[in-house]
This record gives structure tokens, sequence and C-alpha cells, in this order.
């Protein structure tokens, strides 16, 4: 009864998509943004038509002349720097504007040139200093802060009089002073333009990746050979612009030059930015964020503002906010993977039926036998983790290694091998096609071709992203097992989508289906996913009929029939249940049967603990990789079976002294070839009543009867 | 309470899943591994000498080892569960672990089967004190002795020490509510030391409980010991502890389950000895990786002895380690400037030279 209930739990609820969420780099935004809409909940409720459109509006006119301030501030702690002078810069530069209008009587086009020009050479001072001449930005920033507000004071002085005396009225100052098109004030307007492209340069374009390169290790920028001091300096530069861009809209709104403007302006901006979540470390934050964190400091300002908080109480708040915020982005950019690691690995139930017997007196056909001891061992010490093996017509064997290279061993004795190509990666399951390419899966990288004249290309390493799933699936991670349809088709397993190839026991202890069944069509060169949710997918093989494949479900324990052609098309069916082990690759025997290859073998405990999820989710956590439950991939055996699914015979070595582990077999003129994932050999074995001429590929392709 | 909650939330304190490395004097080597097998026998028990001579227990017999082929020494009529000499030339000896019978010697014809009016259950050792007092312990009130690994799937802390008095008094109990009692000695000092198998440790006896430890923390399941000469002790471990097994020792659910779906061998727990099939579970670093199984993978089984100083610290060990033979060590005695060492697990008594592995170590 609770087994039912713990089924129906783990079947229905997806646990699995916390982790998959949490590791999505927007889970970052979406806190500040949950802050965001509390924020305007709390004081919307507290002061009445806080939210009302009139409202909104006077708030995004000034959204915009601080924000523009912000984006400089989230660029230069972006660059893994901080600028304390905006405060200064953004009184100087509204001073600037202010006197080339109203003194000069510049006209207005004119006039923002060159308050621009003159937030850039304010910024460039600081740009220098930091980026060229190395010094150190908090000092440096906060000298110039002093610097720019004491020539502010000054020129005060002497022009304030003048200045408020003059009254510009010129069009396109007004506009951009009050002025607002469908309701949206100027500056939101470019704003938003700049908001747009301010992503696009970070996420999309070279020099925004520079940036984030240079925050996240300013050494590494450099060995990589990004221009490290110049793009610091113009990040400062930036800075200046865009404080000047937010001093102008500010001029063209109040037109004063008041003594406090631009006080404190630097902790509200900062404390936007921090809040926003872009860290003060450096090399992570966002447009968004900058955007989402001054809408909060804005709200949080004018709501207090208009509770008529005192100013005194507004800045401490903004300050408390501050560094809760900086605290929060310290522990949690120390703490992030490890709770996405904690939460990330999500067990599910996996009943099986009880474990049938291999016992030697069992009269069944697993009966254990030591037959496979007679097998000779090829390549000794010398080939690493033969995942599968093939041979040619002209008896070459070809294996894969954990080098990455698929290695030739010469006939008749195998005792002669050479590197036959280099792929990298895992290479794992292998297939020839009609026209004698070689194909590979290759795990980390895809599936890849080798030509008969040694050239290595790749076939294929993504395929459709599907649409339910949270992660981006598109990436091949594990591509298994391949074998080629009679249309050349290649239809091939990837055993899970949610781990790397080294984490597979990861995937064993959810025992979750995170694999598929993928086809490749190198006719139109498309690759699409023909089976999801399986089971660690491994084993592909073609059946005689050629409409449809058997594959070996690992952890599932079962080898299904898939039909991809004919009246059954779309059709999976069970084809052998309840194995008593783990079933890895399949292949052709001469008789007309199949050979399956058995990774490891089931044990009690661990189906035991597949029933109980809870149990394997605490083990994962505490205990060590080393010190988990495994299957039982010490000891392994291979079956034949029938295409009604009977099963025929086993081979075993017992006790696993020369074959521990068997991935894969091949048959070929008389003699049964093993592989094993982490064997250090090939084993020879010699069938005593097979067909002496079988070549696989050949009879496959009808090149042989 | 709440620290408990938390602590269970988190693996901590008392949720914890660690275990000691072998340091120190227990650094591993392969002494035990590649020590000469003496004698091959099966169902073998318990091991006893008395400075000349070896005895052995196997099934209902006491065989005597030195000189020649195995001879019988004495035929009982239930299966010996342990035995030990008495210094005026008796022998006491625990039959199917519910009793303890004295032949030869001053007491001869002692029988017990009770203590503080509960009968004996599971008797595991039996060791002969200066006073002339025999020390019993008596590892689980409930589990039979054969069951020892079903009491530290249950959590069993019902082990006592018995001290027998044969014919002078009643037999006394000296320590209750102990968490398996595997094997007691008295010390120099003339303090009681006993074998809290399951707490991992050698303990004082005092006021009827388990007093201050003697070696704490120990990395295996101690059992019985035996004197040494030149003061000190041989302290054997029958197995190690891995932290799955302590893992599921916290899982209460899966234990039960464990317990009553599966066959004893297959479990998730300590063993005399492993390997033997693949419906053993298997944990990650027992993968053979090109052919080859790290030593220092979690012990399912394990062979170790322990030599103590007179105080009780560890001097050195002798190991077999994972992927050995010789493990599941239940006793090591010595004779006549030889340790002989029975591993239960894989029915062997071991012989090894004291003064050359002395000096080998020492080097």
């Amino acid at each position: 009864m609770s087994d039912t209930l713990l089924k129906l739990r783990y079947r229905y609820w997806p646990d699995h998509l916390l982790g998959e969420i949490l590791s999505k780099r927007w889970t970052e935004t979406a806190i500040p943004v949950f802050v965001l809409i509390v924020v305007a909940l709390v004081f919307s409720r507290a002061i009445p038509g806080f939210l009302a459109p009139a409202s909104l509006g006077d708030t995004a006119r000034q959204f915009g002349e601080i924000g523009f301030v912000t984006f400089g501030m989230a660029l230069v702690i972006l660059v893994g720097g901080i600028d304390l002078s905006v405060g200064s810069m953004f009184a100087l530069t509204n001073f600037c504007a202010l006197f080339c209008l109203n003194i000069l009587n510049w006209p207005v086009p004119l006039v923002i040139v060159a308050t621009l020009v003159a937030g850039a050479l304010l910024g460039a001072v600081n740009g220098i200093l930091i980026g060229y001449l190395r010094l150190r930005a908090f000092i440096t920033t906060l000298i110039t802060l002093i610097i720019y507000r004491a020539l502010y004071d000054i020129l005060i002085l002497e022009h304030s009089n003048q200045i408020a005396a003059a009254f510009p009225d010129t069009p396109l100052w007004n506009f951009m002073g009050g002025g607002d098109v469908f309701g949206v004030p100027s500056d939101a307007l470019l704003y938003a333009a700049l908001a747009i492209f301010g992503h696009i340069f970070l996420t999309r374009l070279r020099p925004g990746w520079h940036i984030s390169a240079i925050g996240g290790s300013r050494r590494s920028a450099y060995n990589s050979g990004i221009p490290v001091r110049s793009v610091i300096a113009r990040c400062y530069v930036a800075s200046g612009v865009l404080t000047a861009i937010g001093a102008l809209f500010f001029a063209a709104r109040l037109g004063t030059v008041g003594g406090d403007i631009g006080t404190g302006l630097e902790v509200t901006v900062l404390t936007a930015a921090i809040l926003g979540g872009i860290s003060l470390g450096g090399g992570k934050g966002s447009v968004v964020k900058a955007m989402v964190g001054t809408l909060i400091v804005l709200l949080i300002t004018n709501g207090l503002t208009t509770l008529s908080a005192p100013g005194g109480v507004t800045r401490m708040v903004l300050a408390t906010i501050l560094v809760l915020a900086a605290v929060i982005d310290i522990r949690w950019l120390k703490n992030r993977h490890r709770i996405i690691s904690k939460v990330y690995v999500s067990p599910t139930y996996h009943g099986m039926p009880a474990l049938p017997s291999t016992a030697a007196d069992s009269g069944t056909p697993f009966a254990q036998n030591d037959r496979l001891r007679r097998a000779t061992a090829i390549g000794v010490g010398r080939i690493e983790a033969p995942e599968d093996v093939i041979l040619d017509r002209n008896d070459y064997l070809y294996a894969g290694s954990r080098q990455g290279d698929i290695i030739r061993f010469f006939p008749p004795d195998y005792e002669r091998m050479e590197v036959y190509a280099h792929i990298g990666g895992s290479p794992l399951g292998m297939a020839f096609d009609r026209k004698d390419n070689l194909y590979v899966c290759v795990g980390g990288m895809g599936l890849y071709r080798i030509t008969p004249d040694r050239h290595v290309e790749k076939a294929t390493d993504e395929t459709n992203r599907s649409l339910t799933s949270v992660t981006d699936d598109s990436r091949l991670r594990l591509a298994d097992d391949l074998d080629i349809a009679d249309d050349g088709r290649i239809f091939f397993s990837e055993a899970t989508v949610r781990y790397e190839m080294h984490e597979w026991p990861v995937d064993g202890l959810e025992a979750r289906g995170n694999g598929r069944i993928i086809c490749y069509d190198p006719a139109t060169k498309t690759t699409h996913t023909a089976l999801k949710g399986l089971k660690f997918p491994n084993g592909i093989c073609i059946a005689k009929n050629g409409q449809s494949l058997f594959f070996a479900e690992t952890w599932g324990c079962t080898v299904k029939r898939y039909w991809f052609a004919g009246p059954k098309k779309g059709q999976v069916e069970t084809v052998l249940d309840n194995l008593p082990g783990y079933p890895d690759n399949i292949n052709l025997a001469s008789d007309g049967n199949y050979w399956l290859a058995m990774v490891g073998m089931r044990c009690p405990a661990l189906d035991l603990a597949w029933r109980m999820p809870g149990f394997r989710r605490r083990m994962a956590k505490r205990l060590p990789v080393d010190e988990w439950l495994f299957p039982n991939i010490n000891t392994g055996c291979v079956i034949k079976f029938d295409d009604e699914g009977r099963v025929l015979d086993s081979l075993w070595d017992l006790g696993g002294v020369n074959h521990p582990m068997i991935t894969s077999m091949r048959e070929h003129r008389g003699h049964l070839y093993l592989g094993g994932i982490l064997n250090n050999r090939i084993g020879r074995y010699a069938l005593p009543d097979a067909d002496p001429t079988f070549v696989q590929y050949d009879v496959r392709w009808g090149k042989q009867h | 309470m709440l620290a408990r909650i938390t602590d269970r939330l988190l693996g901590r304190g008392e949720a914890a899943v660690t275990v000691p490395p072998f340091d120190g004097a227990l650094k591993p080597n392969q002494h035990l591994e590649d020590a000469a097998v003496f004698a091959e026998l099966p169902d073998l028990e318990d091991l006893a000498s008395d400075g000349r001579e070896l005895f052995a227990a196997q099934r209902t017999q006491i065989l005597r080892l030195t000189g020649g082929p195995p001879t019988m020494h004495a035929r009982f009529d239930q299966p010996i569960t342990a035995f030990c000499l008495l210094a005026d030339g008796g022998m006491a000896v625990a039959l199917g672990g519910r009793r303890v019978e004295i032949v030869g010697g001053a007491g001869d014809g002692y029988v017990c089967e009770a203590a503080n009016g509960v009968p004996f259950n599971a008797i595991n050792a039996l060791a002969a004190t200066a006073a002339g007092t025999v020390l019993a312990t008596d590892g689980s009130r409930t589990q039979p002795y054969a069951n020892w690994c079903h009491d530290l799937m249950l959590r069993g802390r019902s082990g006592r020490v018995i001290a027998l008095d044969p014919g002078r008094g009643q037999p006394r109990e000296l320590a209750r509510g102990l968490a398996y009692a595997f094997g007691a000695c008295q010390s120099a000092e003339g303090d009681i030391w006993v074998c809290e198998s399951w707490r991992h440790r050698l303990v004082t006896v005092e006021r009827e409980a388990a007093g201050k430890a003697v070696l704490d923390a120990l990395p295996v399941y101690p059992s019985r010991l035996a004197p040494a000469t030149g003061g000190g002790f041989w302290l054997t471990a029958f197995t190690a502890r891995t932290q799955l097994v302590e893992f599921v020792l916290r899982e209460t659910a899966y234990r039960r389950r464990m317990m009553k779906e599966i066959e004893p061998q297959y479990w998730i727990a300590p063993k005399l000895s492993s390997g033997h099939t693949f419906l053993e579970p298997m944990q990650g670093a027992h993968i053979k990786t090109m052919g080859i199984l790290k030593p220092w993978a979690p012990p399912v089984s394990y062979g170790l002895v322990i030599r103590l100083a007179a105080d009780g610290s560890p001097l050195y060990s002798l190991h077999s380690r994972t992927g050995g033979r010789n493990h599941g060590v239940v006793a090591a005695v010595e004779c006549a400037g030889h340790l002989y060492v029975l591993t239960k697990g894989n029915e062997r008594i071991l012989r090894l030279p004291i003064a050359e592995i002395e000096a080998e170590l020492n080097q």
C-alpha cells in the first residue's frame, strides 16, 4: 500500500526540476524580482494610489534618470571595480548642461554632445587611473568623488545665479524634461532602448563577454588575450557617459544647480546594483538585474517620501538594505553550487519484480557457468576501456579506448596494434555503414564517423531541444551505442541527459528515465529525438525484419523493441523483462539470434534501495560516491535471445577473473569478442558451433549470405 | 530534541556516518594476508594456548594442534562457542553459547547456565583471571551466538560480562547493557577490560556498566583478547566498519525491510568474508578497474590483529585488507614465539613469527 503511494508520489511529483531550475542562471534574477513584487505590494497597500498611472509615470521619469547611472555602476562592478564618483559626476555634468544651455546659449544638440563629452572625460580620469595605472578602484573613485564635488562647489558659487536666472525654452529640451509618448516619459523610452542594447551587448557581443570575463578572473582574461587595461578604462568612461545622460534628463526636468545635487547618489545606485543581484565580486550581472534593483530602490525611496519619512530614515533604510544584499550576495555566491549539488540528485521509485535465480542448479537459461574462463585475452594492459569491439571483413579488430583513440589490432594473432584514428572523448558503441564508414558514439562529444581513409568527421552532436525540459537538452552528453537502418538512418542511444559520462553512478542512483534514443539521417544531415524517458538506454541493434530495433535499458533491466517503420511504426514493446542483470550492448549472432551483454548483475540490497528513494537521496548526501551502494558491475555475462524474447543461452566468467565486466560482444568468424569499459583487455572466445564465415556487417548489408 | 532533529536532517552529531581512518598504530600492512597458513580446518571457533601447546575448538570438539596432525583433546555434546585454559590445568568451555562447563583441574564438573537470574544466551569468549575466576562475555540476550549480525542490525545493547568462580561462589554479573560484549581480559592493574563491539571500543568495567574507554573510536569491530608475552594483549577485530553500514544503521526503515525481505548473507552488513557472489551488495570503490580492486576500498570484511601495550594503547597491527582472503579474525594466541591467528572468514589458522614481524615493523 505504502509502496503504491510512494510510486505515485515519485511518478507525478517532479523532484528533479528543483535542481534543474536552481542551476539556471535566471533564478538569480528571480529573487530580486520577488523582492520587487513584495515591495510594490506593501507600499500599494500602505499608500493609496501608489501604483496609479500618474504616480507610475512620475516614478518612471526618475527611474530613467537613476537607471542610466545604475547602468554605469553595473558595468563598472561587472568589470570588477566600483565607481563612487557617480554622484559628483552627476552634479558636474548637470552643471555642464545648464552652463552650456543657459549661459553659453548653445543649441540643445550641441549641449547634449558637450555634456556627454564632459561625462566621458570625467570617467576617463577614473579609467586611466584604475585601468592603466592600476590604482585601487575604491580609493581612486573616492578621491575623484571629493575632487569633482569640490570643483562643482567652486563652479556653482560663481554661476548658480546666472543659471537660475535663465529660462531656456526649446521644444527638444522641454520634451526631454517633461515630454512623453503615449504616457511614457521621454527618458524612460531612451532607457528602454538602452536596456535592450545593453542586454544584447552584455550577452551576445564580444566586448560584453570581455567585460564579464575580466570581472570573473582578471588574470585568466589577460592570459586569454583580452586587452584588460583598455576594457576597464572604457568601462569607467561608459560609466561617466551614462551618468551624463542621467544628468541631462535631470537638468532638463529641474534646471537647477543646488548644492546637494547628486549627494548620496552613489549609495542609492550601489544599493540598486547589489540589490538587483549584480555581484560585488565582479563578473556576474545583467541589465535586467540593474533594472530590477533600481526599481526596488526607487519604490522604497518614493514610498518612504510619500509616507513623509525624514531623509535620514530613507538613507538608513537604503544602507541597511545594502548591507543585507551584500551579505546575501557573498553567501549565495559561495554556497550556490553546494545547494544545487544537494538538491540536483533526485532519486525516484524504481520497483522491479523479484530477482530471477541464476544459480548453477536453477535450470534456467541464466544458470551460472564458467565457459568464458576459456576466453583468451587480447592486448592485456595495452588497451584501456574498450567499451565496444568491432571487426571488418579483413578480420581487423577495432576498439575504442579511454584516451579517445580507435585502436586497431592486426589479424591473425591480434598481437600488433595501432591507433587507427583519434577522435577524443570516450569512444563507445561502433557500427559500419554500407560504405564501410565506421560510425562511433563518443561519450561527451556525440556521433562521429571515420571514413575508410581514416578521416574523422562529426556526424552530429545535437538534437532538437525538448519543449518541456527545463535544462537545454539539445547537446548530446552521453551517446552510447548505435545501429544503422536499411535506409541509412542511424539510431543511437543517449544514456542520460542529466549527467556527464563519468557521473553514470549518479544516474543509476536516481534510476529515473533520463535517457533517449536519437535518430540521425545522413541523407538530410538532420537529428531528432525518437524516444524519451528511458532508464539508461544502452545497446541498440536493428532487428532482422529491418523495421524495428532492439534497445536495452540498463537500469530498467529490460530489452525493448521500437518500431521505426512498417505498420507498427512508433510502438514500443517489451521483449525481455526482469533480467537478472543490467543489459548493455546487443548484436547479431550468426544463427539469426541476438547476443546481449550484461554489464553487471542485480543484487537484492540495491533492488530494495531502488524501491526506497528517500534512502538513496540521503545516501547521496551523506556518503562519498566511493561508499555508495552500486549496481554490481564486477561480474557480467553474455546471453543469447531470439526475436520472440526467449533467452536461449548464457556464457559466464564467474568471479570476474578475466573479464570482470562485459559491456559488449561481437561475433566474427566463429569467435565471440568481448569488450568491457573498465577492462584492460579484449576477450576472444571460440564458439563451439557457430558459422565460421560470419562477418556481422557483411551479412547486415547483404554482402554475405 | 531540536538538536537531534537538525542532526538527523543535516547528518551531523549522532547522525554522522564518519569512520575513523586506519592511522597511527593501525597503519595498514599485509602481514596477515601474507602470513603462512598453519592449518586449514572447517568450522573453527576459538583458539587457546598454554604457552607450549595450541588448542582449537572445532564444532563439538577441542583439537590439539601442536606436534603432528590435529588430534582430538576433548569432545562435548554441543557446539563449542568459546573456550579457555585455566592455570590449574583445567579448561572452561562454552557450549551452544548457553552453558559454561569446566573440565579438569580443581573446578572439574562445574556447570553454569545463568547469572543474576538471566540464562546465558550467546557466550562468545572466555578468559581466565589471575585470581582463578573465569570471565565470560555474553554477546546478546536476544540473538543466538551465530546471529551476531542480527544483533548489530537490531542495534542490540544487551551484552554482559560475567565472572564465574568455580567451586567458590555464584557467578557475578560485572556489567550489563553493553552493545555486544565480545572478549574480556584482566589488565595488569587488575581492571576488567571488555570489548564492546558495536560501540567500537575496549572499555573498563565499573559499577556493573561500561566505564572509561581503554581504546576508543576504532575503525573496526573488536573481538577476543589474549595476553601477550612481555605484557599487553593481542586484540582481534572480526570485521571493519564502513560508512555505508554506519549509514544503514541509521536508516531504520531500510534496515527493517532488508532484514525482512533479504537473505542475511546479502545484507548491507559487516561480514567475516566477502566477495563470494554478485548478490552481495557492492560499493562504488569496489569496481574492478583495469582488473584491479583497490585495497583501500571500503572493507566489507577485514582481517586485523592489534598488539596492545599493558596500558591498552595500540603498538602495532597486522592486516589483511580489502581484496585479501584472511578475513574475519576472531582469535589470536601466542605460543612459543609465534602468533597463531584464527581467520574464521576463510577457515584458516595462520602462524606469524612475532620477533621477525616486530623487527620489520620497527625498521
